[in-house]
């Protein structure tokens, strides 16, 4: 009996966790760096997705299910995003912190007002997302106010480490405001451009430097295009368009096949952290996004 | 390397999944691989997922059970076409299937034209993820297999013509949904394949040793070198049919 006991006691401190970190499961790359940014080593995070990755479907694998499983909150973009396998990763897990009501599931585009919220639910419209358009992460007013209000969940669900949350995000906030400054005289030259995209993501992107989106290779979402509507694109595209934007997770065949009919240079952004080489963090997101859109004028 | 999703409760519904998908697919593989027709599996996934795509088309609710009765009527229908030309042109038969997938293939796309989110429940129905299935998924799934393992047990395992072709419809409508299309080829081919120097029932007792283990190896693999468990399973399943090539009673013709 007493030998019992004694490998009792000593399993349940081995499954004590020496600390209590918070543990954040990041749906895409985008978020785990914001969460790097407001909380550094207060938690530990894991990201579900990469930027050259398709985040509306992803491999089912053993450890997300595990890592979601042991997660106390999880932050997704949200918009139904995720939506294909999002919910089924979470039922799996049968982890009731980050289900859909809680505290734990913080869905970033619910923080912001997102653009293209459609009137009309139609499917002849395409794959269009009836919550808006979810990538916000290409606005930088926006990621800010997703900032804040996930600096105010990490505190509801981490109340000791407040301080260190409030500090950092006073910190993130100056460095994110000064930034938003600087890409924005960077970038004033852009202003009024006319771009062709492949998909219809950049709707943030474009408000932001004043872009103006004249055509896309994709206008319905998820649906190829015809042939008719492509000889359009190409008279569009020859009258003063700027530039072909394309996500680096995308298929560039389509955007080069444009690119080469027309003469207007192709640029593949990066749409999130980890996109390219430069975009380390968001602030290096920022930077590569605008430096590559500026250099198509070369 | 990780150990944290080697967690039965994790990989078991994978697992049961595995093992329903096995019990119908061995019998039925071994008849697949005498009749020549190996890519029959692809071709009525591909027409069941077109007859989804086509009861959207006409209006019937996405996610219900009429979902599940469009996938099966189109998936029967496409049978009886393939238990006819089997009949009538029996030569032709692997030609023609191939045509009838590639119909059925670009005719979804075709119907998608003008239905694009439709595209999301195609690949659902193509690419079932094996983690996602739930324990609540498998019960209309292990009735199924029961009754048709029930229906070939009181055949004694022979089945003719438009009888096949139908049992055949129904399992793989029903399996492609849990596993995806892959895992559905090799459940079907694998096993089978690696048994064909022995006979009767060891035949069968091996083959099911085959894909049992094929499965348990997969699953136990990708949660501990974190990798998609569909795809590795596809195979370990042929690394444990090249390893039972190794018993000589096996491989022996």
């Amino acid at each position: 009996m007493k030998k019992q006991i004694a490998s009792l006691l000593l399993l349940s401190l081995l499954t004590v966790p020496a600390f209590a970190k918070l543990q954040v499961f990041a749906c895409e790359p985008e978020w785990g760096s914001l969460l790097e940014e407001l909380a550094a080593d207060k938690i530990d995070v894991s990201v579900g997705t990469t930027a050259l990755q398709d985040v509306h479907q992803i491999d089912a694998k053993p450890s997300l299910i595990a890592k979601v499983r042991k997660a106390d909150l999880l932050v997704c973009t949200g918009a139904d995003l995720e939506v294909g396998w999002l919910p089924q990763l979470i039922q799996q897990s049968g982890n009731q912190k980050v289900a859909g009501t809680g505290n734990g599931y913080f869905m970033a585009a619910s923080q912001v007002t997102t653009l293209d919220e459609p009137t009309v639910l139609d499917r002849a419209a395409g794959d269009v997302h009836p919550q808006g358009n979810p990538h916000i992460q290409m606005d930088p007013y926006r990621v800010l106010k997703v900032a804040a209000a996930l600096t105010a969940r990490l505190q509801l669900l981490d109340a000791a480490n407040t301080a260190t949350y409030q500090q950092r995000a006073a910190d993130f906030t100056t460095r994110w405001q000064a930034a938003t400054k600087r890409w924005e005289q960077k970038a004033a030259p852009l202003k009024g451009k006319k771009v062709v995209v492949h998909h219809i993501a950049w709707v943030y992107l474009e408000k932001w430097l004043g872009l103006e989106e004249v055509g896309a290779l994709e206008p319905k979402p998820g649906v190829p295009p015809t042939s008719a509507h492509l000889s359009g694109l190409i008279e569009t595209t020859k009258a003063g368009t700027y530039a072909i934007i394309s996500a680096a997770y995308q298929d560039q065949k389509p955007g080069q096949w444009l690119a080469e009919r027309t003469g207007v240079p192709l640029v593949v952004l990066p749409f999130t952290v980890g996109g390219d080489a430069h975009s380390g963090d968001l602030f290096g997101f920022f930077d590569s996004t605008i430096d590559k859109l500026l250099g198509a004028a070369k | 390397m990780t150990l944290e999703g080697l967690d039965i409760s994790i990989l078991g519904p994978a697992m049961v999944a595995g093992v329903i998908v096995l019990s119908t697919h061995v019998p039925l593989g071994r008849q697949v691989l005498s009749r020549g027709i190996i890519f029959i599996d692809l071709a009525i996934a591909q027409i069941a997922a077109l007859g989804v795509i086509a009861a959207q088309f006409m209006g019937i609710d996405e996610h219900g059970f009429g979902v599940q009765i469009a996938a099966a009527i189109a998936a029967l229908a496409g049978a009886g076409i393939l238990a006819w030309t089997d009949r009538r042109w029996p030569k032709m038969q692997e030609p023609l299937i191939g045509t009838l997938f590639v119909l059925a293939a670009t005719g979804g796309l075709l119907l998608l034209a003008n239905n694009p989110q439709g595209g999301e429940h195609l690949k659902d129905l193509l690419v079932g993820q094996i983690l996602w299935v739930s324990y609540g998924q498998l019960i209309p799934a292990a009735l199924l297999s029961i009754a048709l393992l029930a229906f070939l047990w009181f055949r004694s395992g022979r089945l003719v013509g438009a009888v096949f072709y139908a049992l055949f419809a129904l399992a793989i409508t029903v399996s492609v949904q849990l596993v995806g299309v892959y895992l559905v080829f090799a459940s079907l081919i694998v096993p089978a394949l690696a048994t064909t120097g022995i006979s009767g029932k060891r035949q069968l007792g091996v083959a099911y040793a085959v894909g049992i283990l094929g499965y348990a190896t997969g699953l136990a693999l990708s949660a501990i070198f974190d990798l998609p468990s569909g795809a590795l399973i596809v195979w370990t399943l042929a690394g444990c049919a090249l390893l039972v090539q190794l018993i000589p009673a096996v491989r022996r013709r």
